[in-house]
């Protein structure tokens, strides 16, 4: 053993990369646990929901009625699992197992340690919904080239969700409290952003209303790549919203977090 | 310490607070820690040590005084934290370890947050889980391990970037005496190689078997300091005589003592005597017919209860 003189300080990104690389090595070790209920979920869908309820509905502005869940449920599932990861996965890295404070005894900040796992989330997100693009396209539901770019509005959706649920877990004590947030946010949230039944069903207030919700806009932007006649240039109005919703929830995670982190 | 007046010190403080709402954990801290030397924290719960640690590598924050000052290596952590993480070492009082991970992948996680290539990367594991005798485990879950065994990985955990200061708070709490005693002579060898080592610990015998220097804090403050051998000579009397279930004394034993300049206190229905003179603790003992009694060496403890004092405080 001996000591060394020379101790760089690793470049930002090398410090994202290597926190984004703890997550990953821990995801992986539960490879099968972790690798198969992203396949499976979209299959209860589509069975439950889409053939089911399915067969009671023509056609939604000329899309079958699997097409338009199946745009729905490839950002919702990356949003439940960034939603779990970042309360249930945070607080206990957080307050139980005591993660961050390992972390943050090797050369990472707080923002590090946040935009890594806002990233791996990130991740994460384009693994979801790219295990529903596998399995509708599969079912021969999904035929569109542009789908291949569907993962990446996986990604988007996990690190918005990911920044959103790093706030909510920055103001919660107990680990129960979670349960306002997901059965009181997410769940209306799923069924007033167009993702099984079309926004324009709604009453104008909660069509307003539903502009608000972040799930609305990355709803659009992947039906959008599955079915491209519902392209145009308004999506870039769908995107910027949520740079500017990463932005700003990432910015409260940070502040938030460090005063739970830093005594 | 003329070395460290030369500026050759690996950390400096001085006016060091801080307090958490209307708690003071560290109340006006100073000292300063020669380089390749271990200097330890003692005191009770609750006196501030484990503060004082968070502040040094930006875990905590001080209160802002204009005369604070945290100086480690030249880096004060308010702006060079990342500096100070990097060349430094830390093992946290509770261990941290990714529990999912194996031993070697808790290594190997943990030295991507310093940057290390993989081939520093594996080559630096291997030293250290042999370092650490750990070699057998190297594929074990964290879960599997003993207690010992998890403390010794993250004692390895915090090497891996072959630190210059070592910084581990109560490194050996809970452990059993083999591996206490493991751990302190990987300690010393650490020491020897000219890391400097910061600790805190309850344990008196650590502080005696390791310390160079001590402080002994209490309520946040610094009560005393010095080596641990020199502070017991100019504290304490050499020997202490116990007895147990003694409640008070009779006139003839009270006289006794004071004409031997003896030294007594009542504490737990105990009495403790102390003298520099071991014959005279001894015929107390002996003569006068006290029961059972325990004549021994005064040590480190017995100082560490005279400045902190007996009782428990509300934190402990």
């Amino acid at each position: 053993m001996s000591y060394s003189n020379s101790a760089p300080i690793p470049s930002w990104w090398k410090r994202l990369y290597s926190v984004w690389y703890r997550h990953f090595r821990v995801y992986t070790s539960n490879f099968y646990s972790n690798a198969f209920p992203p396949f499976f979920e979209p299959l209860i869908f589509l069975v439950g929901l889409g053939l089911g309820l399915g067969s009671f509905i023509p056609e939604i502005n000329g899309m079958g009625y699997l097409l338009f869940l199946a745009g729905g449920i490839m950002v919702t599932s990356a949003m439940y699992t960034a939603a779990f990861e970042c309360t249930y996965g945070t607080y206990i890295r957080l307050v139980i197992d005591r993660i961050y404070d390992g972390m943050l005894g090797s050369p990472l900040l707080v923002r590090d340690i946040i935009w890594g796992e806002i990233l791996f989330v990130g991740t994460k997100g384009f693994f979801f919904s790219l295990a529903v693009l596998i399995v509708v396209s599969c079912f021969g539901i999904v035929k569109e080239p542009l789908s291949i770019l569907v993962p990446g509005v996986g990604f988007l959706t996990g690190v918005i969700f990911a920044a959103l649920s790093l706030v909510i877990t920055s103001l919660v004590h107990n680990i129960n409290h979670f349960n306002f947030y997901l059965t009181g946010c997410l769940s209306p949230m799923f069924f007033f952003a167009g993702v099984v039944f079309p926004l324009a069903n709604l009453p104008l207030g909660l069509q307003y209303f539903a502009e608000i919700l972040p799930l609305t806009h990355v709803v659009r932007l992947a039906r959008a790549l599955i079915s491209p006649e519902l392209l145009n240039f308004n999506l870039v109005y769908d995107f910027l919203y949520c740079l500017v919703f990463l932005v700003v929830m990432s910015w409260l995670a940070i502040k938030g977090l460090e005063k739970r982190m830093i005594d | 310490m003329t070395e460290t007046e030369a500026g050759d010190y690996a950390i400096k403080i001085n006016n060091l607070n801080k307090s958490f709402q209307t708690f003071q954990a560290v109340r006006n801290l100073q000292f300063t820690v020669a380089k390749a030397t271990c200097f330890g924290l003692l005191g009770p719960n609750g006196a501030g040590k484990t503060t004082t640690l968070k502040l040094l590598y930006g875990k905590a924050k001080p209160d802002l005084t204009p005369e604070t000052q945290i100086d480690v290596f030249g880096l004060d952590p308010h702006k060079g934290a990342l500096g100070i993480k990097s060349f430094a070492g830390i093992v946290p009082q509770q261990d941290n370890l990714d529990s999912e991970l194996n031993v070697r992948d808790n290594l190997r996680v943990y030295a991507k947050f310093y940057g290390l290539s993989p081939q520093e990367t594996q080559k630096q594991i291997d030293n250290l889980l042999s370092f650490m005798e750990l070699e057998e485990k190297a594929l074990a879950k964290v879960k599997e391990l003993s207690g010992g065994m998890q403390r010794r990985l993250t004692i390895a955990r915090a090497l891996i970037n072959h630190p210059r200061l070592l910084i581990l708070d109560e490194p050996t709490t809970g452990l059993d005496p083999q591996v206490r005693h493991l751990i302190w002579n990987k300690l010393r060898e650490l020491k020897n190689t000219g890391v400097t080592i910061l600790l805190t610990t309850h344990y008196m015998e650590e502080a005696f078997q390791i310390c160079d220097r001590i402080i002994i804090m209490d309520k946040g403050e610094k009560i005393l300091e010095g080596s641990p051998r020199d502070l017991l000579r100019a504290n304490l009397e050499k020997h202490v005589l116990e007895i147990p279930w003694l409640r008070a004394l009779s006139n003839s034993t009270e006289t006794y003592l004071q004409k031997h300049q003896i030294r007594y206190e009542f504490f737990n229905d105990t009495l403790f005597a102390y003298s520099n003179s071991y014959e005279s603790l001894a015929s107390f003992g002996e003569n006068l017919k006290l029961g059972d009694y325990y004549l021994r060496n005064a040590n480190l403890e017995d100082l560490f209860l005279k400045v902190t004092g007996r009782s428990l405080n509300e934190l402990q």
